[in-house]
């Protein structure tokens, strides 16, 4: 039997990490992790680490916008992230999106008209890839950016949903949270950046929207809305974790004040 | 009513006394407050009761409570937002929460302050922003026509206007074209010079700096050292003088050299620990050096105070290191360590507590010191190397903590 | 660096407040297309597109070629856009901005690796020659939908596009001209077709084909690629403003009857295409009969 979620989840509902399909990988994560950058993080979920670096806002370079802050993105993947050693070019495709989405995610929502003529640059070293690189790269700069104390509405947090499609007609197919590299190849998957909506009544609203395999939206999109649905419960489940990491960070800062 | 700004573990005792417009000003409220452990349960219990800030007293407002961007402070209509916070009321959807009341939220993590009505966050960490009378350290990134661009880690350069330094002789006059061309006598580029905020851009908060002021101006003869500005508590704080010279044990010893050295605090934190310079002193002293010159070159030249004064500005702009005899220079890297590591330890660092650290380590290098010919010491203390090096730092957080 | 003129600040507000009354600047409502005109040239897989003022000229190519060493039994397919000077003075030649490398990725994204093409069936001999299918993407007006209107630039060439035919003869391949045989056209698995939202106030506002003006004062971007079974491709929604989960569910919604849409407008023309070639053939006679 191959060993892939596909096959083993219709038996026992459980994944080929063990997990259940709403089930997170764990993720640890700490900021201020570099003294001397303005902004510093290091975000683990699961086997993927992704290390980040602020700077700025400083004096921007010639830029037009001189009301909003510009904010740049540098990613790169390091050669050993994954199991095959492969180095990523500055150029590669890929990476360039990953770099727009990121800068175009934050730029919509941080108060970037508080810092106008100046640029703030988010570097993105990811040093072990399993999964979920976008969302990493996201919830790394979010948490680095809330180190910088650049002020922003809410935490951006990011997460992948996929789905399991039934191929027997009986199981269900149910949409699974927080794709590992294996199951990534394997399933549709979406990735999802959400912000918080504007106050307590409001709905999380959808930064980032990301899908590159295809799939039938199946009757009226319930397929897609499931995994939206879960992607977005999973994105508040990651911006809880987040919170904490930053509230325990300020409290140890703060005892050591006293 | 005056406004007062409190530190955090005060704003509650602060709301309950100090607001004596607010519609049921319980007295209850700022006893209960001393007792912390209980906090919570006794403001859930009151909540029905007071209806004066029903969200801020439950959990917000634990001691020195975290807030984090996004997260709710209050949805009353009562409070003001202040630096740090954000109103939920978006322009495009203003009609339709406008029945959901004006919801304030965090915008930066950090301790929730509260000033009579105004909510604000401090951040923990942040870039320096400049404001008026802060005294700085900047380093020169670019000449341009009449004036410099410095670098003083802000989110914008700050620039310092050709009309706002002294010239050299302490002439007063406007500055000319000629003037603009020799820019570059008084400041280059990578030059550090200690300044003061004159004014900040309304517009974008870039800060406008000047050096009219003997205190201020180019520096030279020592070491700078980078930490975390801005009084947030932690770093180079506010404070009452933010130049000031350290008696140094180098002075104690053998007499050559004052032994005494000056440490400017910038708020921006950057810092500069240089050799004291005592400028009549030291201006005498070139004159000295001066006059035996042209003397030997057999020209007669008199002294007056003129002259003095001009010998005196010439220097400021001088970008030679004096000679530095070896033990200042030892007493200046240990003052640079005792500022770095107060900045590790996450303490503030003014003056007092300078000086504490400083004299701390110099007393915890005595106590630890190893006679240089007993050789079985020498190699102890050489594999205790580490072990010496945390105590040290033990001893001088403690001596600073302790004391203050 | 040449860059597209800036919107102005009255240009801006004046099409935001106008959207806000819900009226756009050309008169459409907010879930129509401009005009979409599809045409084709006289050769195999030349194809223009014209979408309002923006238009896009797509040709393909075929060449036989050694497949890849990993891939043995695929033919190859690229597709290569070229944003020249000549659309709009913004676009530079051969550096690579940002916006092209988003066309040029979503693309590829929605044709190349939803598998639009069989490359299976572009395999001659495994591991020794292969079809090498390729579609030139050519700008030459530029007013906005970039993305839209060379997606269905590319899927009408495709569909358009006869390769001549082969035999396989042991190690001999024929390759036959256009002359000697029938070509033969691609088989394609499913025809994609991208479709751009761009939101406006925070996300509350959803318009679908926004001209270059609309898209300079938009606060974001989705663009969905689906197919006419309602098949998802790829969605792409690179950062911009933030907007309800329900409302990108709409968008989704909306897709499918707007891909439906065009690619019935597709097979219409490429049906007149077809009758217009027949010249001759049966249909031809047919048609002259009605003529007397």
């Amino acid at each position: 039997m191959p060993l892939d979620t596909a096959s083993t989840y219709g038996q026992t509902l459980l994944r080929t990490d063990g997990r259940r399909w709403n089930e997170l990988r764990r993720i640890s994560a700490s900021i201020s992790t570099q003294p001397s950058t303005d902004g510093s993080s290091q975000f683990v979920m699961g086997n993927t680490v992704v290390v980040c670096n602020i700077v700025g806002p400083r004096e921007g370079r010639g830029q037009r916008d001189t009301n909003n802050a510009l904010i740049e993105t540098e990613v790169t993947v390091a050669p050993f992230a994954q199991t095959d050693r492969r180095r990523r070019t500055k150029g590669d495709k890929r990476v360039q999106e990953l770099q727009t989405t990121i800068s175009s995610a934050f730029q919509a929502h941080l108060f970037t008209h508080l810092y106008p003529r100046s640029s703030i640059t988010i570097s993105l070293h990811v040093l072990s890839l399993d999964g979920a690189l976008l969302a990493s790269c996201l919830n790394a700069a979010s948490l680095a950016l809330v180190d910088a104390g650049v002020p922003m509405p809410s935490i951006l947090a990011a997460v992948t949903s996929g789905v399991i499609t039934s191929t027997d007609g009986i199981t269900p197919s149910d949409p699974i949270l927080d794709l590992n590299n294996s199951e990534e190849l394997e399933l549709p998957f979406l990735s999802v950046g959400t912000v918080s909506g504007l106050s307590e009544h409001q709905e999380d609203k959808v930064s980032v929207l990301i899908m590159e395999s295809r799939i039938q939206i199946g009757q009226n999109g319930k397929k897609l809305e499931a995994m939206l649905a879960v992607g977005v419960d999973g994105c508040k489940q990651v911006r809880t974790i987040m919170g904490e990491v930053v509230r325990t960070h300020g409290t140890r800062i703060l005892r050591g004040r006293k | 009513m005056g406004i007062s700004i409190l530190p955090p573990s005060d704003s509650d005792d602060d709301l309950g006394s100090g607001s004596p417009g607010s519609p049921s000003p319980s007295p209850h409220d700022s006893s209960s407050d001393t007792s912390m452990p209980d906090a919570a349960s006794t403001s859930s219990s009151r909540r029905p009761g007071a209806g004066k800030r029903p969200k801020l007293s439950s959990s917000q407002r634990r001691r020195n409570r975290i807030l984090v961007p996004g997260e709710t402070i209050t949805d009353e209509a009562q409070w003001m937002r202040g630096h740090g916070t954000f109103s939920a009321a978006a322009p495009s959807s203003s009609h339709a929460s406008a029945s959901a009341g004006a919801t304030i939220t965090a915008t930066l993590p950090g301790p929730l302050h509260t000033t009579n009505k105004l909510l604000s966050i401090t951040p923990l960490r942040s870039r320096y922003h400049p404001s008026i009378g802060d005294l700085v350290l900047g380093r020169i990134v670019s000449v341009d026509r009449a004036r410099w661009r410095v670098d003083i880690a802000a989110p914008l350069l700050a620039q310092l206007p050709l009309s706002s330094i002294n010239l050299p002789g302490g002439v007063l006059r406007r500055r000319t074209t000629a003037d603009e061309l020799q820019m570059r006598t008084y400041f280059q580029e990578g030059d550090l010079l200690v300044a003061e905020v004159q004014g900040v851009g309304n517009s974008d908060g870039v800060a406008t700096l000047h050096t009219r002021s003997l205190r201020y101006g180019k520096l030279r003869n020592g070491v700078f050292v980078r930490v975390m500005g801005e009084g947030r508590g932690v770093g180079v704080v506010r404070g009452r003088r933010q130049v000031f010279t350290v008696a140094t044990v180098a002075g104690s010893g053998s007499g050559s050299g004052s032994g005494e050295v000056d440490v400017a605090l910038g708020v921006n934190g950057y810092c500069w620990v240089s050799r004291h310079v005592d400028p009549e002193a030291d201006a005498l002293e070139k004159e000295k050096a001066g006059k035996a010159k042209m003397a030997g070159a057999g020209s007669r030249v008199g002294m007056s105070i003129s002259n003095l004064d001009e010998l005196v500005s010439n220097e400021i702009y001088s970008s030679q290191n004096d000679e530095i005899d070896y033990r200042t220079r030892k007493e200046i890297a240990r003052l640079c360590t005792c500022i770095t590591l107060l900045a590790d330890a996450a303490l503030k660092i003014d003056e007092d507590t300078v000086i504490k650290a400083y004299s701390a380590a110099v007393e915890a290098e005595m106590e630890m010191m190893v006679d240089e010919d007993d050789e079985d010491a020498v190699a102890a203390a050489a594999a205790a190397g580490v072990d010496r090096k945390s105590e040290l730092k033990k001893r001088i957080v403690q001596a600073v903590v302790g004391g203050g | 660096m040449p860059r597209e003129a800036e919107l102005s600040n009255i240009e801006r507000t004046f099409i935001l407040e106008a959207l806000a009354q819900n009226i756009r600047l050309d008169g459409r409502a907010r879930d129509d297309f401009r005009n979409l005109d599809v045409s084709f040239g006289d050769d195999y897989g030349a194809c223009a597109v014209q979408l309002g003022k923006t238009k896009v000229n797509t040709r393909i190519s075929a060449e036989v070629t050694k497949p890849f060493e990993e891939r043995k039994f695929d033919g190859i397919f690229t597709i290569t856009t070229e944003l020249s000077p000549l659309a709009s003075p913004a676009f530079e030649t051969g550096r690579q901005t940002e916006q092209e490398v988003i066309v040029s990725r979503i693309l590829e994204k929605a044709i190349r690796r939803s598998n639009a093409i069989d490359t299976e069936s572009l395999c001659i001999i495994a591991g020794a020659k292969c079809w090498s299918i390729r579609a030139d993407v050519h700008v030459l007006d530029y007013d906005g939908g970039l993305v839209d209107a060379s997606c269905i630039s590319i899927i009408a060439a495709l569909q358009h596009f006869r390769r001549p035919d082969v035999s396989i003869d042991g190690e001999n391949v024929t390759i036959y001209s256009l002359a000697e045989r029938e070509p033969v056209p691609l088989s394609l698995m499913h025809h994609p077709i991208c479709i751009t939202f761009s939101f406006y106030h925070g996300g509350e506002t959803v318009l679908l084909d926004a001209t270059l003006h609309e898209e300079q004062a938009r606060d974001g971007e989705m663009i969905v690629t689906m197919n006419r079974h309602g098949e998802l491709c790829q969605i792409a929604k690179l950062g911009g403003v933030s907007v309800d989960a329900l409302i990108l569910l709409g968008c989704m919604n909306m897709t499918v009857t707007k891909v439906k849409d065009i690619t019935e407008l597709i097979s219409t023309k490429l049906r007149e295409d077809a009758t217009h070639r027949d010249v001759g053939g049966l249909i031809a006679e047919l048609s002259a009969q009605n003529d007397r």
